[in-house]
């Protein structure tokens, strides 16, 4: 897995410089635990390498008035372990503490697990019910895009030539939010999902549901919001009729693909049922916040 | 900024309290360096994809598995690897604790369970052994079925905060 140049910029301007001057031929060097296994299997060939080790502003997670920035360079074990990470926003921290094994969390990152673009990644149904936006760093200055909009495809996001991810920001939620994401896997986290359901509902003082986010990963080329489903919710209080409709409903928008960990039946299967699993829960902290 | 115009990068780091500067191959893995460089074969070479946890070592002061680190991300890093365990008077407890509970048979799996190891009971001294298996589930072992490596990091905790 030679490349040419190895690169280890101290300043986001001077990764900007590497990533428009090299394009398509450098790979951004997060945590690594994605990208130097494709690399070592050959499915990625870059000639430049730029390490974002050495920036340590990329890493910062924090509260702001509006809401919460998560840095791309955040580490999931400490996301997995964040107090700043409360009420709705929890599903960010569930999300990193189901991806792979303690070894692979200690140094995987948020923004590795975005921009590898995976289906199935852990982390992103969670953020996407939170409505997060990725702030993108290129050649002409910052720029934002929903989350919802930045997967294109197995390995393929938003991020034209130069371009890289410094973060993602989420906003706050007033009460009567609650939010739950559920994995499936055969062998636990260490596996790759199945299937992985997340959820957000906001309801009223009666517990009628006002607003609902439903995503699931694994069951289509990218991470899978379902506005359908959504719509399903919103005006009722979730029975536990409801919950197993829905989750029919959600069985029957999706088309997903068999492969080596599941066939197609099974995911749609399982995706009715851990729906219904994820909607109770997330419904049960709603009416509490 | 530092880059590496020329074929090698320079680099210093710690393993097991020693001091190394080295000029090296960008694209070498920790794991490569630490066995094919310094000699350290303690760590394994197992499926070199992230998953069997043969290779797990502790770098500035968390488990990883450095088949899937480059030596770069090792800049300035302390790392501790299974031969930098074994104390003035003996074998470390988890160590010990292996050979005691039978948590050992082809021995190929054991660099890592131990660091792995050591790292969830230096983390937290009280881990439970649900706390121990959730930890430890990413290290494969094809032989023991787990339980004796479980019950021998039980004992070791236990000797441990015995000690205190």
């Amino acid at each position: 897995m030679r490349f040419d140049y190895f690169f280890e910029p101290i300043s986001v301007d001077e990764c900007a410089q590497l990533l428009d001057e090299y394009g398509p031929d450098a790979k951004l060097l997060a945590g690594g635990t994605d990208l130097v296994v494709k690399m070592r299997n050959r499915l990625l060939r870059p000639k430049v390498l730029v390490s974002l080790n050495q920036l340590p502003e990329l890493a910062r997670v924090y509260k702001y008035d509006d809401g919460i920035k998560i840095g791309a360079m955040a580490r999931l074990m400490d996301l997995s372990k964040s107090p700043l990470l409360t009420g709705p926003w929890e599903v960010v921290k569930r999300g990193a503490g189901h991806v792979s094994s303690t070894q692979v969390r200690n140094i995987a990152t948020i923004g590795g697990n975005t921009c590898n673009a995976s289906p199935s990644a852990d982390t992103i149904p969670g953020l996407m019910v939170l409505d997060a936006v990725a702030t993108i760093r290129g050649p002409k200055g910052e720029r934002e895009v929903p989350l919802e909009k930045f997967f294109k495809g197995p390995s393929q996001t938003a991020l034209e030539r130069g371009e890289f991810l410094l973060g993602c920001t989420i906003e706050k939620f007033p009460a009567g939010n609650g939010t739950a994401y559920k994995k499936y896997a055969i062998r636990g986290d260490t596996d790759i999902a199945i299937i992985g359901v997340a959820t957000r509902l906001q309801v009223d003082a009666e517990g009628v549901v006002t607003d609902a986010r439903f995503v699931v990963g694994a069951v289509a080329p990218v991470p899978l919001r379902i506005p359908d489903v959504e719509k399903l919710l919103i005006g009722h209080k979730l029975t536990d009729e409801l919950a197993v409709s829905v989750g029919k409903a959600a069985a029957d928008c999706i088309k997903p693909i068999s492969d080596a960990r599941a066939t197609a039946d099974y995911r749609k299967e399982m995706v009715r049922v851990w729906t219904k699993h994820v909607l109770k829960e997330a419904y049960g902290k709603a009416i509490q916040q | 900024m530092r880059t590496a115009e020329a074929v090698t990068i320079n680099i210093s780091f710690t393993v097991n309290g020693a001091p190394y500067t080295i000029d090296i191959e960008p694209y070498k893995t920790v794991l490569e360096v630490l066995r094919d460089d310094l000699q350290l074969t303690g760590a394994k070479q197992g499926c070199e994809d992230g998953n069997c946890g043969a290779c797990t070592i502790i770098i500035n002061g968390k488990a990883v598995k450095c088949c899937s680190i480059l030596i770069g991300q090792a800049r300035d890093a302390k790392i501790l690897t299974i031969e930098g365990l074994e104390g003035e008077n003996g074998l470390h407890p988890i160590q010990q604790a292996f050979i005691d509970h039978f948590a050992i048979q082809c021995g190929f799996c054991t660099p890592g369970m131990i660091m792995i190891a050591k790292a969830v009971l230096d983390e937290n001294p009280h881990a439970s052994e649900e706390d121990i298996r959730e930890a430890m589930h990413g290290n494969l072992c094809r032989c023991t079925g787990y339980v004796k490596i479980i019950e021998a990091v039980e004992a070791a905790r236990d000797h441990i905060l015995a000690g205190r």
